[in-house]
């Protein structure tokens, strides 16, 4: 595995979306070469097994192998090490896998880490800059947003998200928004507090 | 004394949880670990018949798989928290759906998940009982569990309540419930020689060292144990107990010569894990045309498994919290074929639920408020101090704006919905367990408290910091809490809201006493500026000791210890008492009139805890627990299917708990007089009682907009149509 930095690395949200538009676009381009690759008989590769692909979480590009079955998630907590985004249910209904892939946020249980070879994935670790919180870190921090902390990386991607998406226009849309992150501590309405109040910060 | 007790500082543990960089049970790095999955029975009665994992075995990246045929023999932990009476994987029989009959190991976590649906398991079923309903005459009273009978008798209720001018008796149901915390449950086994290091998702590194010391107890040598749970993703008492799983591992990584992780899936936790049973309570109130309770019989019946009868949900309020000369309590149970239930966070709530709503239905039938049908009935005798629960009717009532409310059903409507208001008591009884807690001032001057109780979300690792720095006289970032290692001194689970009344007793023993300590050697050594002045007039403050009255004499933690070369360690260990918190909700509830939809639109409630040590986590408390009243309330319901006996919504998407959309804004009120009889600086437990009276709330509630008196939850949008 090698981890080789990114020269540049879109942080702010907006541009993020922008990025992202760019890069469904040249999803839909490398998915037709794959179908071109598999079709030709010089580039074989049996069902389940391992193949060597690329991620770029947090601004890094990483090699691995894995089988193709390997999900995002399982990708990130146990062959890259970033335990940090949680597995709560596994079947995309809890949200504490929640990471941006080119800033849209995705259920990492849900996909497959070979689907995602092409986007920018960035994880709870991939926010703050050093020692300097992200701000919907700080708001999450300053309004106690969390108790336990198992959904809060979850929550906090899909917070980072949901503002980016401007779904932040009132506490009942913010609410909405949010609610496909589970919180069984409950710290909703302080939830709610802390993206509205980083969502004057960053928008 | 810095006044930092009592203040709303943000979590010391804050950063590391938004951060990722907080480590939980599942996140610890260990090299060559394996993976475990369980394959789990599909019948619920029955013995197994036939066991093959060869192809299994024959699967890529699989390096064992166990069954009964080749574990070696585990002893049954005699004592709770272990609360199954066998360990599966030790024989043939099958107890109940969903029980462990294999442990597969591989490689990967993919190469064991699949590996795990390789095994063939037969079995020569039986025809189980799932329901309740279909085994009520069969229900019997249990032994006593944990000291605690399951009858209780007060005067003579039977004859009372047929003389009595006005009688309420009505049936209150519950569903089974499970607790599901966002972090499944985990277990890493890692053995070295004899010794034994769990990674665990536990909320009592403790008990789980001895439960799995107990299934050890008959191989030689017996294990060391270490069980290390720093962060929890969540308990609500699923993880208070040490379950099977737990040995399982510990027992595979053994017989594998390798570090094993498992961590179970969702829908393993609706049979593996404990649940909270299903319930009816017949209730029979007795009472004057006044409001005076004469009598109240309570009758209730619990799911029990066919392995287990504990009985975890008891009738505390009906026996302590209104005056009522006669009063007759059974604790009944059914046994089931069904996994085993527990403790589920506030077991109170199911027989508060029955009360709580009888007493709603007694202010109708009297024509009394039901605040001051509660205030009529309080019990003058209650084991807490003062009136302070009548303190919680008060401060609640006005800032909800109860006064305003005409009683009848139905006399709020606005639009589309039928508004109503409703209100209930909480209470909870909390538990007080042996502590001790270890303080280390370093030569940096820096403050280091271990002790093994642990923070599962509640804010102990906060609250701790606070008592230390406080008692010591230091900032906060001058102290570290280490908790959730049984390496540290032995200290309470945290459960049963023990935590604060159990640990901080301690911990402020050892401050106070490191302090004093400290304050000795600088007013002994002549190189203090403080030297020579009268121990009992320094100060200590933000790391500084000064003389009072002469501040320009002053020292510093950090040069007083580098002074005196080794550092100042002081234990604490002093005992507490377990007790009662209480508190008053008041909940307006929105019905659609033709949907049946409930929202609860406005929530305010008051509490007494005794001095409150930190206003933002215990807030939390408040907010969570009012959101889980709402999810018992509304929607939460474990669904077993008759024929199979097996949970047929394991998962998230078909249980429903509260999400965001859900919970409405709820005002935290809290008396904040500090409780002397609590050795805890004056704070009793409290981390249960929200939530406990917000199910009857709400239920009050809608009949109050509606004139529908709903009386088994979950209220579901059926109901109400």
């Amino acid at each position: 595995m090698t981890a080789d930095r990114v020269p540049e690395r879109s942080t702010h949200p907006r541009r993020a979306v922008l990025k992202s538009t760019a890069a469904g676009a040249a999803a839909v381009a490398h998915l037709a070469s794959v179908a071109t690759a598999t079709a030709t008989p010089t580039n074989p590769v049996a069902a389940g097994e391992p193949v060597e692909i690329g991620l770029s979480v947090n601004g890094r590009r990483h090699r691995l192998v894995v089988e193709p079955r390997v999900t995002l998630l399982d990708a990130l907590r146990e062959r890259l090490g970033l335990t940090g985004t949680k597995k709560g249910c596994d079947r995309g209904e809890c949200g504490a896998c929640t990471v941006l892939a080119d800033g849209d946020r995705i259920t990492s249980c849900l996909t497959l880490a070979v689907m995602r070879q092409d986007a920018e994935i960035t994880t709870v670790e991939g926010l703050a800059r050093g020692e300097e919180l992200h701000p919907v870190q700080e708001a999450f921090v300053r309004h106690d947003a969390f108790q336990c902390g198992g959904c809060t990386p979850g929550q906090i991607m899909s917070a980072v998200a949901c503002i980016d998406e401007g779904h932040t226009g009132s506490e009942t849309e913010i609410r909405e928004w949010m609610s496909g992150n589970l919180c069984r501590c409950a710290a909703y309405q302080n939830i709610v507090a802390a993206v509205a109040d980083a969502a004057k910060e960053l928008r | 004394m810095t006044g930092l007790v009592g203040r709303g500082v943000e979590r010391v543990d804050g950063r590391a949880k938004v951060t990722g960089a907080a480590r939980y049970a599942a996140d610890n790095e260990v090299s060559g670990v394996l993976h475990g999955a369980l394959v789990s029975s599909t019948v619920a009665r029955g013995e197994i018949t036939e066991l093959d994992p060869s192809a299994a075995l024959a699967s890529p990246g699989v390096v064992a798989v166990y069954t009964h045929q080749n574990l070696p023999r585990l002893t049954v932990p005699p004592d709770f928290p272990y609360p199954k009476s066998f360990v599966p994987l030790q024989d043939a029989r099958i107890h109940h759906n969903g029980q462990p009959v294999a442990y597969v190991v591989a490689e990967t976590l993919e190469q064991a998940q699949e590996a795990a649906t390789l095994v063939r398991v037969r079995y020569r079923a039986e025809r189980p009982t799932a329901h309740l309903v279909d085994a009520l005459d069969e229900a019997f009273l249990p032994d006593e569990f944990r000291g605690r009978p399951n009858e209780h008798v007060r005067g003579d209720a039977a004859a009372t309540l047929d003389q009595a001018e006005v009688r309420i008796e009505r049936e209150y149901t519950s569903p089974t419930q499970h607790h599901n915390p966002i972090e499944p449950h985990t277990t890493t086994a890692v053995w070295n020689g004899n010794s034994l290091v769990l990674h665990e998702s536990a909320q009592g590194v403790v008990l789980a060292r001895k439960i799995v010391a107990d299934a050890f107890a008959a191989f030689d040598p017996r294990p060391d144990v270490r069980v290390v749970s720093r962060y929890l993703g969540g308990g609500f008492g699923a993880k208070g107990p040490t379950w099977p799983h737990t040995l399982l591992t510990a027992a595979v990584a053994r017989q594998a010569r390798r570090p094993v992780r498992l961590v179970l899936t969702r829908a393993q936790m609706f049979t593996m894990t404990g649940h909270r049973a299903e319930y009816r309570r017949s209730l029979r109130l007795g009472a004057t045309r006044t409001g005076r309770l004469t009598a109240v019989v309570d009758t209730s019946t619990a799911q029990l498994s066919r392995t287990e009868h504990s009985i975890f949900n008891s009738s505390d309020s009906t026996l302590h919290l209104y005056a009522c000369p006669n009063v007759h309590v059974r604790q009944l149970g059914v046994r089931l074929d069904l996994p085993t239930s527990s403790y589920m966070r506030s077991p109170e709530t199911t027989a508060h639920f029955g009360l709580e709503t009888a007493m709603d239905e007694l202010s109708y039938e009297v024509g009394i408020d039901p605040v001051e049908l509660r205030v009529r009935n309080l019990n003058p005798r209650l084991p807490y101090r003062g009136k302070h629960l009548l303190e919680c009717y008060r401060l609640a009532g006005r800032a909800f704006g109860w006064a305003r409310r005409d009683p009848r059903p139905g006399s709020m409507c606005e639009g589309e919905e039928h508004v109503g208001w409703g209100m209930a008591t909480e209470l909870h009884t909390y538990n007080a367990n042996a502590s001790t807690a270890e303080l280390v001032v370093g030569m940096d001057g820096r403050a280091t408290l271990r002790t093994a109780s642990q923070d599962i979300g509640t804010g102990t690792y906060t609250v701790v910091t606070q008592v230390v720095a406080d008692g010591l006289g230091l900032p906060l970032d001058h102290v570290t809490t280490l908790l959730g290692d049984t390496a540290f001194p032995a200290a309470s689970i945290s459960a049963g809201s023990s935590t604060i009344p159990s640990v901080i007793g301690p911990v402020s023993q050892a401050a106070r006493g490191a302090r004093d300590a400290v304050v000795a050697i600088a007013v002994a050594d002549p190189r203090s500026p403080l030297h020579g002045v009268p121990a009992g007039d320094v100060v200590t403050e933000h790391g500084y000791l000064f003389a009072r009255g002469d501040r320009d004499r002053r020292d510093t933690y950090r040069a007083v210890l580098s002074r005196h070369g080794r550092p100042v360690e002081l234990t604490g260990s002093t005992r507490n008492t377990p007790g009662h918190t209480f508190g008053a909700v008041f909940v307006e509830v929105r019905v659609r009139r033709r949907l049946g939809s409930v929202r609860v639109s406005r929530v305010v409630a008051a509490y007494d805890p005794g001095r409150v040590l930190n206003h933002r986590t215990a807030r939390g408390q408040v907010i969570g627990g009012v959101a889980w009243g709402i999810g018992f309330a509304l929607m939460e319901h474990t669904v077993v299917d008759p024929n199979t006996a097996r949970v047929v919504n394991p998962n998230l998407s078909t249980y429903l708990v509260p999400v965001c959309a859900d919970v409405p804004p709820v005002e935290a009120i809290f008396v904040d007089r500090p409780d002397p009889s609590s050795n805890a600086l004056d704070a009793r437990g409290f981390g249960e009682t929200p939530g406990t009276g917000v199910p009857a709330a709400i239920g009050n509630a809608i009949f109050h907009a509606t004139g529908r008196r709903l009386r088994d939850v979950p209220f579901t949008q059926d109901r109400l149509l």
